[in-house]
């Protein structure tokens, strides 16, 4: 058996910031550990199998963290595990009571709402260039090759934008875990 | 922020917000806040590093709280008197509601 897994589109497939924490805290229990957390680990993040532990994750979206920031949760006692874009990721081993780093309901909202809006930027630029190839290929005088690109770019950003549509939906759904 | 729309945005306030803001009568940095809290409430209230961070950012934004020191990359705060002003009133306004509750429990 192999020792380490890819796991894809993670952040997008598991699109509520609770249920990717929990995800990460499955994985941990049957030993399957994060080998490097950074930019691309959005598409393709490996895990590497060792020793079962219990960690909370925490995911937190954070574009403009002030200087304080790390400084804060390494004192509260989380270890950094990585960077997606703004999405900081900490985990943090633990016996009994489950440690919270958004501890009261506001700040939980306030969490999750960072993270919709972050994939509502996404939503948008997708979806105007869905309709920015469309028109161009309705409109514009140009060849039917090149017609056919623009409708094909089309459709793919709509349809990536669909994806972040539903992603989005989902993350409203559960704005209060 | 001017007193009135402070007024607004904070009473009534979260417990959170109101004991960050209680524990910030003296200097204090992030987790000191969070160690002084949990002992002032006997553990019922233990505040998240995230929860910390985030209300820290937005009391600092609308003044009333100010950053004033810098150590070992921990910054302190301490409460402005716009922040004082409004966590009396806050204390009024509780103070207030205790007195009509008296004798329910």
């Amino acid at each position: 058996m192999s020792n380490t897994k890819l796991c894809w589109w993670t952040p997008f497939k598991y699109a509520v910031p609770a249920d990717y924490e929990n995800w990460f805290e499955q994985q941990a229990l049957e030993g399957w550990h994060p080998v490097k957390v950074g930019q691309w680990s959005s598409f393709a993040m490996r895990f590497k199998k060792g020793e079962p532990k219990r960690y909370r994750y925490v995911v937190d979206m954070q574009p403009a963290p002030r200087k304080d920031y790390m400084r804060i949760y390494e004192e509260f006692g989380w270890e950094f595990v990585g960077q997606m874009a703004s999405a900081y990721v900490w985990r943090r081993e633990y016996e009994g009571e489950r440690p919270e780093s958004f501890s009261d309901m506001p700040s939980r909202r306030s969490r999750n709402k960072r993270f919709f809006w972050a994939v509502a930027a996404s939503f948008i630029m997708l979806a105007l260039g869905a309709l920015v190839s469309a028109g161009a290929a309705i409109f514009a005088p140009v060849l039917p090759e090149k017609r056919l690109e623009l409708v094909l770019s089309a459709a793919l950003c709509a349809l990536a934008a669909a994806a972040l549509g539903v992603v989005m939906a989902r993350i409203r759904k559960n704005l209060d875990r | 922020m001017n007193i009135d729309k402070a007024r607004q945005r904070y009473i009534p306030m979260s417990e959170t917000m109101l004991y960050i803001l209680l524990s910030l009568r003296e200097e204090r940095h992030g987790y000191g806040i969070m160690q002084y809290v949990k002992e002032l409430t006997n553990g019922r209230i233990v505040l998240g590093a995230g929860t910390v961070y985030q209300s820290l950012g937005k009391l600092e934004a609308d003044g009333l709280i100010r950053a004033v020191r810098e150590e070992d990359r921990k910054k302190y705060y301490v409460i402005t008197p716009p922040g004082a002003q409004i966590l009396s009133e806050e204390a009024a306004r509780i103070h207030e509601i205790y007195r009509h509750l008296e004798g329910i429990i």
